[in-house]
């Protein structure tokens, strides 16, 4: 009867795996902390207010810019001010992203993938108001883009929108003029930062009968943030990548062809195996490396929809693997993914509901890079009972996960006193089986905790951490590919200790070789044993025991 | 021209040793760049060349600073006249109104009253000096000055580290890792733009020198933090944050509580101070915020602890280019002013320091520049300064009614007319005799 790896390999073996791993472990956390700079950065780009074009304002060819051949002058706060309606419908907000650096005027690169962009403003309110301000901000916003070879003046209209957002601002401590200052609002996303230069030219329509922004008061400073991918994470994300896809892919190769030199058929815990593999592939595939040569505004949402896909098969896969080593099943029957199905239907709404959010929040902006589902009132509804659905799923499985886990675990426990009826060698083994299940349990246990634990670590700090004069670690970074490379680690573990062994059972020559024979006798009696679907002599000897 | 000037410091250096040194005029020389807010309109300014109407104005080095950096100068007209209207803003209720003087002729800006270590002059310092900060800052953003640094702080991470064109670097720098914050560069900025005049080798220059460094503590602790997070399906697990300044106003009011509860340094102890540093003992400047420790006078090891944020976007203090250099200057700001009172705690970095008390503003004194209070407005219910027995100094007062008209009832059409009413409003003002 055949065994997986991981019960039939030496102790000494796998601690020189266990190293191994360890050490790449080590690696991918040094990877992002060292070589890496930080995931993201931003760049603060103050609005220009300029005069518009009277007639003009509805027509979408006409641009406004900072820098470069025919570019607007500006008009101070101060001329904006001496106006008695602050010049109320005539004003343009203009914003060119990046900015010139050291004399040269920089531009994107394809290498910093997406763009976000959020909006803050300074407001000045009527003298009378003394509280804070709640209002809905209705705003005329058009991105343009340019190229490097493209004419100085040449802009081409990105996309178009009618926007309204949320303000709300606090009254701030100044005593004799009401000056506000709002929170930040999220303005764009762009999924795909193909072009060199991007222009952003925004409005506030005034009218009175449709109350259009009457509320709001003079705008005194505009501003942009705008949140690049950094081309160095890009370029150690992307190797992280390239390095793991080729090594999975392998690997799962090598597992798949050793599940089926075997007689019977694959087992469900080695089909959950692989589709972990397979999903984990798909995570891997270093697809971002098209977006240097093809405009893919769709890459936020696909890779969203990658990740989702890789963390609902690897949570399925825990469930499944807590159920295969219940040790009190009942037999015979072949057990597939149906039998999970009450467990798995937790993880399945959490998924579907939060991959119904992702493509009403990312979808839509494919459309259109300014909506957001937060923006308007029944979106943030919408959006609030999608999310509150996925975590009351993700709460009942981990209640589900923590049930299985705790019954395995007294299981084994209980299983344990049974060891005295039987021969010393046997109980050896048996024991270092149960040993080795509790350690890759150990394992999934620390990952998780590591994975929450450098979460918590990269929120609290964020920045850099300096250990002395020249070592900075970037924490976000080793955040990101510590993470990403401890769950290809962790699932490259299971691929090769859950592989079927092709190992005999060690012959035994002890003092006690009747009692051997009586208990193969007791083996081959077991209904399990004529069924070569079992995955492992763990799950044959809880049947057994089971059956005693 | 230049050599004039030269000639000119060379005389200064000489006069440190007198110790007293009040009322000697001429004491705000390095301030004279304040008398930039005049020129012109800052759309008039070329930003390639320097106009014979700035030119005396400016030193050697700020001119130099103007001619390397294209597109500063209106930056710095802006910021001046910040600090101007901010000063008018936050004095237009006491005696002193921060006025101006409209014809410079080689004299200060705000007149006389500079010449006098006062209380007054300390907040002029700091207000302007904030104020090149800020506006230097927002300039970056605007992207109205091309040369903002890109000194990513931890630049030895990218992969070509010793490049000699700063230039490719920078291009590199931003495609690896992105450029700093731009309020970096508006205080470095500052420091050589504001301090070029001051070298701290006798007290005034001292007061002068911890003023602007208030000025610009107060920007850069005013900063705010903004995050935003955006990793899968927008949670959190990617986040990025970035410092927002405050809006100036409240740069100014908090610098104007300064000026109420501003410390009195002591006259005379200027020599031990600068003994003190160049004999190598250990300073410890003003709040631990900074901490110097010089070692027999050639490694000069700087300590610096952000003054409330701690992030990866504070601001290096010490983010000069060269290490020499950034020692040299460094030890400008190596002094710990004495309390007038010797019971009272020594001035933190943050608080404004002055060296006497100010002069009445109550009557003209052309002599020490001061205007008076006479035709100023006042509050005839207030008992505060702004009230006008206070302000005019018992003089007494006289009422005028004037009748203004406004705009009002403004309705607004998109797209995009305004249509609005003329409202016409009496008010009653009260001015001094």
């Amino acid at each position: 009867m055949s065994g997986t790896i991981l019960e039939n390999l030496s102790g000494r073996k796998i601690s020189i795996l266990v190293a191994i791993l360890l050490i790449l472990q080590v690696a991918c956390f040094l990877i992002g902390g060292i070589i890496a700079p930080q995931p993201d950065n931003h760049q603060v780009v103050l609005a220009l207010a300029c005069k518009d074009q009277l007639g003009k304002q509805n027509d979408t060819s006409v641009w406004y810019w900072t820098r470069g051949k025919g570019k607007c002058a500006g008009i101070t706060q101060l001329d904006i001010e001496k106006d008695a309606v602050k010049m109320a419908n005539q004003l343009v907000y203009i914003f060119q992203m990046p900015l010139p650096r050291e004399g040269r005027v920089l531009d994107f690169s394809r290498w910093q993938q997406n763009l976000i962009g959020v909006l803050s403003v300074d407001i000045a309110f009527d003298k009378s108001i003394r509280q804070d301000v709640k209002e809905d901000l209705i705003l005329d916003v058009r991105l343009a883009y340019r190229n490097k070879g493209d004419p100085e003046d040449k802009w081409t209209l990105h996309s178009h929108s009618l926007e309204t957002r949320s303000l709300t601002c606090k009254f701030d401590k100044i005593e004799d003029e009401a000056m506000f200052t709002c929170e930040m609002m999220p303005l764009f996303e762009l999924g795909a930062l193909h072009h060199d230069y991007y222009l952003l030219n925004l409005r506030l329509p005034m009218d009175s009968d449709m109350g259009m922004n009457t509320n709001i008061g003079h705008l005194h400073d505009v501003e942009l943030t705008a949140i690049y991918q950094n081309g160095g994470f890009t370029i150690v994300w992307l190797s992280l990548k390239s390095v793991f896809f080729p090594l999975i892919v392998a690997v799962m190769i090598w597992f798949w062809r050793r599940v089926h030199m075997l007689t019977r058929k694959p087992a469900l815990l080695e089909y959950m195996i692989f589709s972990l593999g397979a999903s984990l592939t798909f995570l891997n595939m270093p697809l971002e490396f098209l977006t240097l040569y093809i405009e893919m505004p769709y890459m936020l949402l696909l890779s969203d929809i990658r990740q989702g896909i890789f963390y609902s098969t690897l949570l399925s896969f825990w469930l499944v693997f807590a159920g295969e080593h219940m040790l009190i099943q009942d037999t015979g029957e072949k057990k597939t993914l149906r039998s999970y199905w009450r467990h798995l239907s937790a993880v399945v709404i959490g998924c579907l509901s939060l991959l119904i959010f992702d493509l009403c929040e990312r979808g839509a902006q494919l459309k259109n890079p300014f909506s957001s589902i937060w923006a308007s009132r029944i979106g943030t509804h919408f959006a609030l009972a999608f999310i509150i659905l996925g975590g009351i799923s993700a709460g009942m499985y981990f209640i589900f996960l923590c049930a299985m886990v705790w019954k395995v675990f007294g299981n084994i426990s209980m299983k344990r006193t049974s060891f005295t009826a039987m021969s010393q060698a046997r109980r050896l083994h048996y024991e270092g089986i149960i040993y080795r299940f509790k350690f890759l349990m150990l394992a999934t246990l620390s990952c998780a905790a590591v994975t929450i634990a450098a979460y918590i670590v990269g929120q609290i700090s964020e920045g850099q951490f300096k250990w002395d004069e020249d070592i900075e670690v970037e924490i976000a970074s080793a955040f990101l590919t510590g993470v990403y490379g401890m769950w290809n680690i962790y699932i490259l573990t299971l691929l090769i200790l859950y592989a079927p062994s092709h190992k005999q059972w060690p012959v035994e020559h002890s003092a006690s070789n009747e009692n051997i024979i009586a208990e193969e006798i007791e083996f081959s009696n077991l209904p399990s044993d004529n069924n070569p679907s079992e995955i492992s002599s763990l799950t044959s000897f809880s049947r057994k025991t089971a059956f005693d | 021209m230049d050599l004039l000037l030269v000639f000119l410091s060379l005389l200064a250096l000489s006069e440190i040793t007198i110790a007293d040194i009040r009322n000697k005029p001429g004491r705000g020389r390095g301030s004279m760049w304040w008398g930039i807010a005049k020129v012109g309109e800052p759309n008039n300014i070329s930003p390639y060349s320097i106009e014979p109407s700035i030119h005396p104005t400016l030193r050697r080095k700020q001119r130099r600073l103007v001619r390397d950096n294209p597109g500063v100068l209106p930056a710095i007209v802006k910021g001046t006249n910040l600090a101007i209207n901010e000063c008018q803003h936050q004095f237009r209720n006491r005696r002193w109104n921060c006025s101006t003087r409209n014809f410079l002729k080689g004299k200060n800006l705000f007149g006389k009253i500079v010449d006098r270590g006062c209380r007054e002059t300390a907040f002029l310092y700091a207000i302007t000096s904030a104020a090149i900060t800020h506006t230097i800052a927002r300039a970056c953003s605007e992207g109205t000055i091309d040369t903002c640094t890109c000194d990513y702080s931890h630049q030895t991470r990218s992969p070509k580290t010793n490049l000699q064109s700063v230039s490719v670097s920078g291009v590199r720098d931003w495609e690896w890792g992105g450029c700093s914050d731009n309020i970096g560069f508006g205080f470095k900025f500052s420091r050589d733009f504001v301090d070029t005049g001051e070298r701290g080798r006798n007290l005034r220059e001292k007061m002068n020198l911890h003023n602007n460094e208030a000025g610009r503590a107060h920007v850069q602790s005013e900063m705010r933090q903004e995050c935003k997070c955006h990793g899968m399906s927008g949670s959190c697990t990617v986040k990025t944050c970035w410092m927002r300044l405050a809006n100036f106003r409240v740069i100014g009011d908090n610098l104007k509580d300064r000026f109420d509860g501003a410390s009195r340094v002591m006259v005379g102890n200027s020599v031990r101070s600068s003994n003190n540093i160049n004999n190598g003992n250990k300073v410890i400047n003003g709040d631990s915020n900074s901490i110097n420790i010089n070692n027999n006078g050639h490694e000069i090891k700087t300590v610096n602890v952000p003054f409330n944020v701690i992030s990866s976007n504070s601001i290096p203090r010490n983010s000069m280019k060269s290490k020499g250099r950034s020692n040299k200057k460094n030890h400008r700001y190596n002094f710990q002013l004495k309390p007038y009172i010797p019971d009272h705690k020594p001035p933190s970095i943050r608080d404004l320091v002055y060296l006497e008390p100010s002069p009445g503003f109550c009557e003209k004194n052309p002599r020490q520049g001061i205007q008076g209070t006479h035709g100023r407005q006042c509050n005839d219910t207030s008992i505060g300064v702004d009230g006008c027995d206070l302000m005019c100094c018992g003089r007494g007062y006289r009422t005028e009614e004037i009748i203004v008209t406004e705009k009002c009832a403004c309705t607004f059409h998109w797209c995009c007319e305004v249509k609005c009413k003329n409202c016409r409003t009496k008010k009653i003002i009260h001015r001094c005799l």
